[in-house]
């Protein structure tokens, strides 16, 4: 078989335990509880450790310890769980651990809605927690991505030993789909020479803690804004679809991309050239994607499930204001293809003023 | 007869104040693990606060904070290091303030470490704060100027008596302010590594131990006091000790 159906939580966790995750923290929260629950289903059968933490902040302390011990590990959450997350991101980013942590974003400030959302985005995407520190965030659009990209994550963490984020949000966690899961690897926790609880490593022993402690300001900061400046050139990943042509182009990532591939579809077969950029990374930005705009493109459009214009800030600095961008914004609803042609329509008929900040 | 030689463990001085228990507590812990034998698979969990001098001090691998998240780190690491002697040497603030539920989980949980807390009473490295945990009742703190009072503040705990309401292996409180007291201490805190290294479960050691700098007192005024009032409120003694086989 060489296609299973699963959630996208599911397909979520079970790549992660294809890739060597070996230990998961986490606590209850809707959209994403069923990464937790297939964990506590399934880590120990890998021989890892499943941990239902008694709040995020604790969850995400025994990541940082289990991750400096050198396991491939993982936490996730949503909206306000995320916000507790960020604690523990900060930590990780100051000594350049390595670990994967999942964002299903819900819609909403404060409590919000259960429902989906993509409104963590620059929660996500603007560094984590205090002080100055960058993560991979990748946006799956599939149950299929969601493995692939959650697999490929492990890699990059440990790549750049750095946090890699996989943002995805209530729809495409909840929806069941084909999924292709991937080959099931080892990983071996002496193979890094960082690590603490390794006694087979000789001397000097190993602290774990801020990295300018262990190497100095300026060879941490040296570090750090080189490895930031290799991650944003070489991790850009982005799909396009019919923008050669096109006289519009969407801009959206996860679930609000797949509609705009239906509206492109539609919106062509009505005679208007639609076409559109999938961010897969939303950090790095696929600033690339922008460099060469179609002769006689009218502008971009940003669609989100957000009340501001989050993404459409990013692809303000990704254009340098070279085209207009305008913004469809759907909130807590998902758009549908019809919304997004009318509000195209609006564009070219002059409706509709592109966005300056929000 | 006690030795007096210093532990090789022990790399470098440590930057605490004239007077600090934490140099003690960090000295009965490396005599601990090198009695026991066991220097060369150790990782230390320090506080982001005094304990953070013992990260450099101590020739163990170690890492540090989140404050008050010590016992969730090294939760993360037993699990990953389960052959790995794993302790936590930290303040009353992080272990029973900001990271009680931290603290609590890890006993619930029963996780095969040893946790050192050090009930100082104050927020030290801050300067010098109220602790709501272990402040005694009309203590002069820098955000309790006029002395702590129960009726805003709340009464201090004995977390060793909350603590022992769980199903953990051992719970005991020393003191530091005088020989027999740091004799007692440091059976308590081997007693905390041997459980761990027999699989025992949780074992948690609070120590009374004085703050001279941030007490504004001499350090013999402040060992003074923690033998006629904060013992009074903390007894010393062994509080839980489930034993089990070896």
């Amino acid at each position: 078989m060489d296609y299973v159906l699963m959630k996208g939580n599911e397909a979520i966790a079970e790549a992660a335990l294809r890739a060597g995750c070996r230990f998961y923290a986490g606590y209850p929260i809707t959209p994403q509880s069923e990464i937790l629950e297939y964990m506590s289903a399934n880590m120990e059968k890998h021989g890892g450790v499943f941990i239902q933490g008694e709040n995020e902040i604790a969850s995400m302390s025994m990541l940082w310890g289990a991750a400096a011990a050198g396991a491939r590990c993982m936490s996730s959450s949503s909206g306000p769980g995320f916000d507790l997350k960020q604690e523990g991101i900060s930590y990780l980013s100051s000594y350049n651990l390595p670990a994967v942590i999942v964002c299903a974003m819900r819609y909403g400030t404060g409590d919000g809605e259960i429902t989906a959302g993509q409104d963590s985005y620059w929660e996500a995407v603007r560094g984590g927690g205090h002080g100055d520190s960058r993560q991979i965030v990748l946006a799956p659009a599939s149950v299929d991505e969601c493995a692939a990209l959650t697999y490929e994550a492990f890699d990059l963490a440990e790549k750049y030993r750095n946090v890699v984020l996989i943002l995805t949000d209530g729809a495409i966690s909840q929806m069941i789909e084909k999924c292709h899961l991937p080959q099931a690897r080892e990983h071996d926790i002496n193979q890094f020479d960082w690590t603490i609880g390794n006694h087979k490593k000789d001397d000097p022993k190993n602290k774990v803690t801020n990295l300018d402690r262990t190497i100095g300001y300026e060879a941490a900061e040296r570090y750090l804004r080189n490895k930031f400046k290799t991650m944003h050139d070489q991790e850009q990943r982005w799909e396009e679809f019919m923008t050669d042509d096109a006289e519009l182009i969407l801009v959206a990532y996860g679930i609000s991309s797949r509609v705009c591939k239906s509206a492109v579809r539609q919106a062509r077969s009505e005679g208007l050239r639609l076409g559109l950029i999938r961010p897969i990374s939303v950090w790095p930005y696929p600033e690339k994607a922008f460099a060469h705009a179609p002769e006689g493109l009218k502008g971009y459009v940003s669609v989100e499930m957000s009340l501001s214009a989050q993404m459409g800030q990013d692809i303000l600095l990704a254009t340098r204001f070279r085209k207009p961008v305008y913004a469809c914004l759907t909130t807590l609803n998902l758009p549908t293809a019809e919304g997004i042609i009318d509000y195209c329509r609006g564009i070219i008929a002059g409706a509709h003023q592109p966005m300056e900040v929000l | 007869m006690p030795s007096y030689k210093k532990p090789e463990s022990i790399l470098q001085p440590a930057g605490y104040c004239g007077g600090c228990g934490h140099g003690i507590i960090q000295r009965l812990i490396a005599e601990c693990l090198e009695e026991l034998g066991v220097t060369n698979n150790v990782v230390n969990v320090v506080d982001i606060a005094c304990a953070y001098w013992s990260l450099d001090a101590l020739n163990f691998d170690a890492i540090a904070g989140p404050h008050g998240r010590c016992a969730s780190v090294a939760t993360g690491v037993k699990k990953v290091r389960p052959d790995s002697t794993v302790y936590v040497h930290a303040g009353d603030g992080c272990s029973y303030v900001i990271g009680l539920a931290e603290t609590c989980y890890t006993a619930i949980r029963d996780v095969p470490i040893t946790m050192v807390v050090v009930n100082n009473g104050i927020f030290g490295m801050t300067g010098g704060q109220m602790n709501l945990a272990t402040t005694l009742i009309g203590d002069k703190t820098l955000s309790s100027r006029s002395g702590r009072k129960r009726e805003t503040s709340g009464h201090p705990v004995d977390m060793l008596k909350a603590l022992s309401s769980f199903d953990i292996a051992f719970a005991a409180r020393g003191a530091l302010y005088d020989a027999k007291h740091i004799e007692q201490t440091k059976q308590y805190i081997k007693k905390g590594f041997e459980n761990q290294l027999a699989s025992r479960g949780f074992s948690i050691i609070e120590v009374l131990s004085p703050c001279p700098t941030n007490w504004k007192m001499t350090p013999e005024a402040a060992m003074e006091k923690i033998k006629t009032e904060n013992e009074a409120v903390f007894p010393v003694g062994v509080y839980t000790d489930r034993g089990g086989a070896e």
